[in-house]
Parts: C-alpha cells; sequence; structure tokens
C-alpha cells in the first residue's frame, strides 16, 4: 500500500514537473520573439490624433526594422523618451541624421518656424497633432538607439472593447491569455500520447 | 533487412519507399535538432536578459581599469532596468553618434548633478560646469586624454544605457568585481 502510493506521488510530481517545463519554454518562446520580432503595445494619448485614438489602441510593432535601420520618415515609431527612461511614446519620424527638418515652435501663439539639422545618429520625431504633443520640438533630436520598434499594425477589434470600461479589456486579454494556455497543454498531451503510441507500436513490431 | 508485409510487389517499389522512409526520418531528426538548438538560444537570451551577458571591451579610453587590448566582463542590466544605476559605475552605453556601436564608460553624473570637467586636458587646464537635464547621465571615460564621451556628445539619454558591469573574467589576473 505505501509502494503505490509513492508511485502516485512520483508519477504526479513527474507530471507536475512536465508541465512546468513546457511552461518555461513557451514563456521563453514568447519573451524571445517580444524581444526580437514583434511586441504589443497600448497607445493612449492626444499626441497622435487623428492617427491614432486619444483613448487607447493596440498596435503591434516589429524590432526587426529597427535593428536593420531601416527606419525612414513618415514612419510611426515606439521611442524610449529621453526625459523619462521608464516610458515608451509613440511618435512619427520627420527627419533622420542629416536630414534639414522645419517645424513651427509654437503653433497655437505663432506661425514662427525654426530650421535645424538633425546631427548624425540621431532622428527627428513630432507627434501628429502638433497642438497637443512634446517631442523633438521640446527635448531635441533623439538618439537612434532609443528606438524601440516600428508600429505596422492597429489591431482595430479592441478599439471597441475599450470604449467600455477599463477593467473588462484587462479581464478580456487574461481571459485569452488563459484559453491559450489550457489549449496549448491539451495539444502537449495528444503529442505525448501520439509519441507513447508510437513507441508502443515499435516495440511491438519484431514479433509480427 | 527485407520487409514482407509488401509481399509481391517487387524490388523497385520498396526502393522508392524506403528511399521516402528515410527522408521523413532525416527530416524528423532535423526538425528534433532545430528544436534543440531553438530552445537553447531562447534560455540563453533569457539568462542574457535577466542574469548577466558576457562582453568585451577594448580601447584606450578606460585605462587603467580595463585593458587596451581586451577584457571579457559580464554585464547585468537588472540594476539598469529598476533605475539604480549611481555615479561610479561603469556602463555600457549604445553610443549616440553611431547607433550601431556599444561603448562602456563611467558614470559620473545623473539628473540633475552639476558636473565639472575639463575640456581639452591635453592643452589647457581650462573647466566647465554643466546641470545635467532631466532624464540624462553623464559618463565619461577613465583615461580623459584619449576618451570620447559626455565632454564631446553631452549627456546621454538613461534610456541608452544597455547594462551595468559588474564582474571581470579576463585576463585572469583581474579576475573579480570591480572595485571602485
Amino acid at each position: 500500500m505505501g509502494v503505490s502510493n509513492v508511485k502516485q506521488w512520483s508519477r504526479i510530481v513527474k507530471e507536475a514537473l512536465d508541465r512546468a517545463f513546457f511552461t518555461a519554454k513557451f514563456l521563453c518562446l514568447l519573451h524571445v520573439s517580444n524581444t526580437y520580432l514583434c511586441t504589443v503595445a497600448l497607445a493612449h494619448g492626444p499626441s497622435m490624433l487623428p492617427t491614432l485614438n486619444l483613448s487607447g489602441d493596440l498596435i503591434l510593432a516589429d524590432r526587426l526594422s529597427v535593428r536593420f535601420g531601416k527606419v525612414g520618415p513618415g514612419d510611426i515609431v515606439l521611442v524610449r523618451s529621453p526625459q523619462n527612461p521608464r516610458k515608451i511614446i509613440t511618435k512619427r519620424v520627420v527627419g533622420m541624421g542629416g536630414d534639414r527638418v522645419t517645424f513651427s515652435v509654437d503653433p497655437k501663439d505663432s506661425r514662427r518656424c525654426e530650421t535645424v539639422v538633425v546631427p548624425e545618429g540621431h532622428v527627428w520625431i513630432a507627434g501628429d497633432n502638433i497642438y497637443a504633443s512634446t517631442d523633438s520640438r521640446n527635448f531635441g533630436a533623439v538618439p537612434y538607439g532609443l528606438l524601440q520598434g516600428k508600429v505596422f499594425w492597429r489591431v482595430c477589434l479592441f478599439h471597441l472593447l475599450i470604449s467600455f470600461h477599463n477593467t473588462f479589456f484587462y479581464r478580456l486579454l487574461h481571459f485569452i491569455l488563459l484559453w491559450g494556455y489550457i489549449k496549448w497543454n491539451i495539444i502537449f498531451d495528444c503529442l505525448e500520447n501520439f509519441r507513447i503510441e508510437k513507441d508502443n507500436i515499435l516495440n511491438h513490431m519484431p514479433r509480427k | 533487412m527485407k520487409c514482407r508485409r509488401f509481399g509481391g510487389k517487387g524490388e523497385e517499389d520498396m526502393g522508392a519507399l524506403s528511399k521516402l522512409s528515410q527522408w521523413r526520418t532525416l527530416a524528423r531528426e532535423a526538425a528534433e535538432r532545430t528544436a534543440i538548438l531553438a530552445k537553447f538560444l531562447c534560455i540563453l537570451h533569457v539568462t542574457n536578459t535577466y542574469i548577466c551577458t558576457p562582453t568585451l571591451v577594448y580601447g584606450p579610453s578606460m585605462l587603467p581599469t580595463f585593458n587596451l587590448t581586451g577584457d571579457v566582463l559580464l554585464v547585468e542590466n537588472l540594476t539598469v532596468r529598476m533605475g539604480k544605476v549611481r555615479p561610479g559605475d561603469v556602463v555600457l552605453v549604445r553610443s549616440p553618434e553611431n547607433p550601431r556601436k556599444t561603448v562602456s564608460k563611467r558614470i559620473l553624473g545623473m539628473e540633475g548633478d552639476r558636473v565639472t570637467f575639463m575640456i581639452d586636458p591635453k592643452n589647457s587646464n581650462r573647466c566647465q560646469s554643466v546641470v545635467i537635464p532631466k532624464g540624462h547621465v553623464w559618463i565619461q571615460g577613465d583615461n580623459i586624454y584619449a576618451s570620447h564621451d559626455s565632454r564631446n556628445f553631452g549627456p546621454v539619454p538613461y534610456g541608452l544605457i544597455q547594462g551595468k558591469v559588474f564582474f571581470r573574467v579576463w585576463p585572469l589576473n583581474g579576475f573579480g568585481s570591480l572595485r571602485q
């Protein structure tokens, strides 16, 4: 009786360890693809109106373009703010290193313009809504190394859900993540069963 | 080893089928090896991000702390991400002039500090004082005669800091953690 208990426990512990390893591998893969391939961001604020919403837009940004230097004027990029390193802002690239950029200093009060040459290794970023945007007109050209990703896709589905309560959106996101995790576990079980059956068949073959 | 299950079909079909199964075994083995390699690279990436990563630094700008010909150092970036970098730490910084280059320098001042530095130590004794703006740091090489740093390109944004150096692995006579 004691022996069968120990056997059961060891089986349960082994299964728990297998699941834990599988989860760890999945999270590693997610982390790697988030760092090197594509990342998700929630952009909110008035500085990119009318392109992006005031209350929030779920956008996808790819990291490969920034790594290989394929960012150019007109691209919307995610930038780590030079004034607050914990904040990531969404702006449009207006000029690259070496370009001459003309901008209106204070569009609400006057029509005065200034021209600036962007230094090498820097980019000039500006929000689409020049009346409500802190960008390179305030803190100057930002070094290229602060760029985090180039935005290429807006997920429109969540626009409808965000206009409801904010916590509903987060609950939905958690539900989707949990569903994805459970589905992967089921697939993992199927693969395990397939492998066990295949081993059984291969073990039985020489007898025939 | 002849398989008797397909009795009566002849040897040409057997040749084609066995070649197909050979290809399938090869493909499966290649997929398994690639999966193992991918898992290893993922774990390496996670270790580099959350624990530490080794780097090779060379150049004259951090003499006598680091050698001219090259030192292998261990760099961690948890301290950077938590914002606990302090003046006196040696850090790896992505150069603001060339985004593909990563340089190693020492932090002399954080945001709000007033930094006094010699503009051109080889020619004159003239000093200048600067207040570091918000969100920026002042980096300087230990060898002020041969270092291209914040005295040339100004304070750099904190977001450009890639990691903090905490241990030296090579050369072996300098093995150990770095002290100021």
